[in-house]
């Protein structure tokens, strides 16, 4: 099933992005293929969100459940497919940020030549329809006074006898989506905290 | 018409406008012999309507059926061609077709690296009663193209919304048909979509896209769309495009200028003159404008038909929220080649054999003088609980909610009737009688289930009769049903056959050709079956490029 990880750095406080987070209207229009979404208590939500897999695009409601608030260093959530056969789950982690390198959290898993080359075109098209996150060249840098890593995990298990196609369909996207995710609640913060 | 520029942005020998199966035929072999050719093409993409059908090309006594040991001949070909055009079109333009289609096929199979093969098991649509009809193997389709071989165009040739994404014919077939789909074999499906195995139209567009614009370097130029032709002296010797910022794009044609843009789908004003069609939508991405049909006639191109009984109409529907390249994607309706499932028209009556469409085509049009109405325009798909526990609907399996503002749902007939509008006893009526013979695997009335093509294609083999089953089970459901189209129409440019275009007068258009569907279905005149759409825009394409270059057919 189609499993991403990024992570990503920031010159802002854990407690600044944690407030921004717990906030969800502050970031649901970052969300590739937001639609729409309604916030029926502090756990539940129903969200709409136009799937596109390239050829074929297709709205799909999903319903989520927080099942971990731990501020201000983690968030984790399922999700469950109203009008498509689709669970999964997803994790935002933050802390504070101490190495001196600029690599990300976690190492991505090793990928074959084609696996890259499909995910760099993915990557190249869904910025082409959702255009691309704008963050100050430094502002994904090394230590400062309140310096965070902001890690953001999500599974999608299609279901149903086509899964294993949807699979494949939505597997390229993923990444794209996560890291715009995360690129998008910190350049937005960045802005918001004069960071260039 | 544009006047000829002080200067061309480009000079070649041809130019194709529409890079589907007619314009990279065309330019392929016309490369071959010498001609500097090049692609204009309106969509973002490469491949044209090609891309977004089944791919397969119907011809009689093909060499592949030969390997398989499959018999056949091409007179049998001619009479079964003879059969559908039921005397309309052109006898001509039939003779040019018929002896042209293998030499044609076989050319980009040899030259240009096709690798086509014949698909067995499913027959003939009119198999067995028509002349010359066969049960297998004249339809052609493509082995896995290799998406990745495109290189830079990888992403930029059209992949299709509407075909089951790296399934091949005869795997379609093994693992029970459409009416079978939820035991398709999924997990190979999603490794050729990762590894961008193309199949059906996608894989047919694929090889020729590739052999066009990688292997012979065609320049291509997407989001160009040609807006006029410039002549000179009565000889079309460029055309004037757009490019993407609005400014022209003059590109000069020493040879000609093909036009391969298909059809007027998505133009509602063509569609309402040449179709009587006030509500018909494109099941194919809208780019189907009928440009041929308005460069070709500014410079005195005539205009030729066919009965309105082609493959201009078929019955669909749009799920809620489904779009394709930024607009609602319309899908054809086969649901009721499965059992379980009727349409009804307005009136509450059947009126077809809902499994092939030809038999639905003419009868959708039906006129009832004396009342002064359609009846059977605008008809419902009419389902039970059977039907939504087997078989999908578009592409939401059983089981899986149906979108929402798209299915009626009632406990009874009655009500169902009620909500839909429909007059309930007659509606009632209707179901009462079509179950009767249902239970026994019949349908007396319209013969459902008697075609083996529509009994291979949709039906569920696990049935007495694969397209026949009663409506008995609650909950019933109703879809209201809308024309679509799929790019071929009754109306085209008049051409003779070099694939030229005629003026109105009746002689050639020097340097001006037509092909695919931008050129009148004369050579298949009254009627239609599968594959030959893509038989006639490769035979003519081919027939076209040689022309262009001097060594006609």
């Amino acid at each position: 099933m189609p499993e991403v990880e990024y992570a990503t750095t920031a010159r802002l406080p854990v407690q600044t992005i944690w407030e921004f987070v717990e906030e969800m209207d502050n970031w649901a229009r970052f969300v590739v293929g937001y639609q729409s979404h309604d916030k029926q208590s502090d756990t539940d939500s129903t969200w709409v969100l136009k799937g596109d897999v390239g050829m074929l695009a297709r709205t799909v409601k999903f319903a989520v459940h927080i099942d971990e608030w731990d501020g201000p260093s983690r968030v984790s959530f399922s999700l469950e497919g109203l009008n498509e056969p689709m669970k999964g789950s997803g994790t935002f982690l933050l802390e504070p940020f101490e190495d001196t390198s600029l690599a990300p959290a976690a190492a991505p898993p090793r990928k074959g030549v084609f696996a890259r080359a499909l995910e760099a075109i993915a990557r190249f098209f869904y910025r082409l329809r959702h255009g691309s996150p704008q963050r100050a060249a430094s502002a994904n840098a090394g230590p400062a006074a309140g310096t965070s890593r902001l890690t953001f995990r999500l599974r999608i298990e299609p279901g149903g006898p086509m899964a294993p196609m949807i699979s494949a369909l939505v597997k390229p996207l993923l990444q794209p989506a996560a890291e715009d995710l995360a690129n998008q609640i910190l350049a937005t913060l960045e802005r918001r905290h004069g960071i260039q | 018409m544009a006047a000829r520029p002080a200067k061309w942005d480009l000079e070649v020998d041809l130019v194709c406008v529409g890079s589907g199966l007619g314009g990279t035929s065309a330019a392929i072999v016309a490369t071959d012999l010498g001609l500097r050719c090049a692609l204009l093409e309106k969509a973002p993409k490469l491949g044209g309507l090609s891309a977004f059908g089944g791919g397969e090309v119907f011809v009689p006594a093909n060499r592949h059926m030969t390997k398989l040991g499959l018999v056949d001949s091409k007179e049998d070909g001619r009479r079964y061609v003879e059969f559908l055009a039921m005397g309309y079109g052109s006898g001509a333009h039939r003779d040019k077709w018929l002896a042209t289609m293998h030499e044609a096929v076989e050319y980009y199979e040899d030259k240009a690296g096709v690798r086509w093969k014949a698909c067995q098991g499913l027959p003939d649509y009119y198999y067995p009663d028509a002349p010359g009809s066969k049960g297998s193997g004249r339809y052609l389709s493509v082995e896995l193209f290799d998406g990745k071989s495109l290189g830079e165009w990888q992403q930029k040739t059209f992949l299709t919304p509407i075909m089951p994404m790296g399934a091949l014919h005869e795997e379609m077939y093994e693992w029970g048909g459409l009416a079978k789909i939820t035991s398709w074999n999924f997990e190979l499906l999603g490794q050729r979509i990762m590894d961008d195995q193309r199949t059906f139209g996608p894989g047919m567009m694929g090889f020729f896209v590739k052999a066009a614009v990688v292997d012979r370097k065609i320049p291509a130029f997407v989001e160009t769309p040609v807006r006029e032709l410039v002549a000179l002296n009565g000889r079309v010797v460029g055309v004037r495009a757009e490019k993407k910022d609005g400014s022209s794009f003059f590109v000069g044609a020493s040879r000609g200028v093909l036009l391969a843009v298909g059809g007027y789908d998505h133009n509602k004003d063509m569609a309402c003159m040449f179709e009587d069609m006030h509500d018909w939508h494109g099941v194919f991405p809208a780019y189907l404008d009928g440009d041929h049909m308005v460069m070709g006639p500014e410079i005195g191109a005539a205009i030729a038909s066919v009965p309105p009984t082609n493959l201009a109409l078929f019955w669909g529907y749009q799920i809620p929220g489904e779009e394709s390249e930024g607009r609602p994607l319309y899908r054809s309706s086969w649901e009721c080649g499965c059992p379980h499932a009727i349409w009804v028209n307005q009136r509450g009556e059947r009126f077809c054999d809902e499994s092939f469409y030809k038999d639905y085509q003419p009868r959708a049009r039906y006129w009832d003088g004396k009342k002064q109405e359609q009846p059977n325009l605008q008809p419902y798909l009419i389902f039970d609980g059977n039907y939504r526990e087997r078989y999908p609907l578009g592409s939401f399996m059983p089981g899986q909610p149906l979108p929402e503002g798209m299915v009626v749902q009632a406990d009874t007939p009655r009500e169902l009737a009620a909500k839909l509008g429909l007059d309930p006893d007659t509606f009632v009526r209707t179901l009462e009688r079509f179950n009767q013979y249902a239970e026994k695997g019949e349908d007396p009335d319209f013969g459902k289930g008697s075609l083996p093509w529509a009994v291979r294609l949709v039906g569920d083999l696990s049935y007495p009769n694969p397209n026949v089953g009663p409506l008995s089970k609650p909950p019933y459901h109703g879809v209201k049903l809308v024309p679509v189209s799929v790019g071929i129409n009754s109306h085209g440019l008049k051409w003779n056959t070099d694939a030229q275009v005629l003026h109105v007068r009746g002689e050639p258009i020097p340097g001006l050709y037509a092909v695919g569907n931008s050129a009148a279905l004369l050579d298949l005149g009254g009627g239609y079956q599968s594959g030959t759409s893509n038989c006639r825009a490769i035979t003519w394409g081919y027939v076209a490029g040689r022309h262009a270059a001097g060594r006609p057919v």
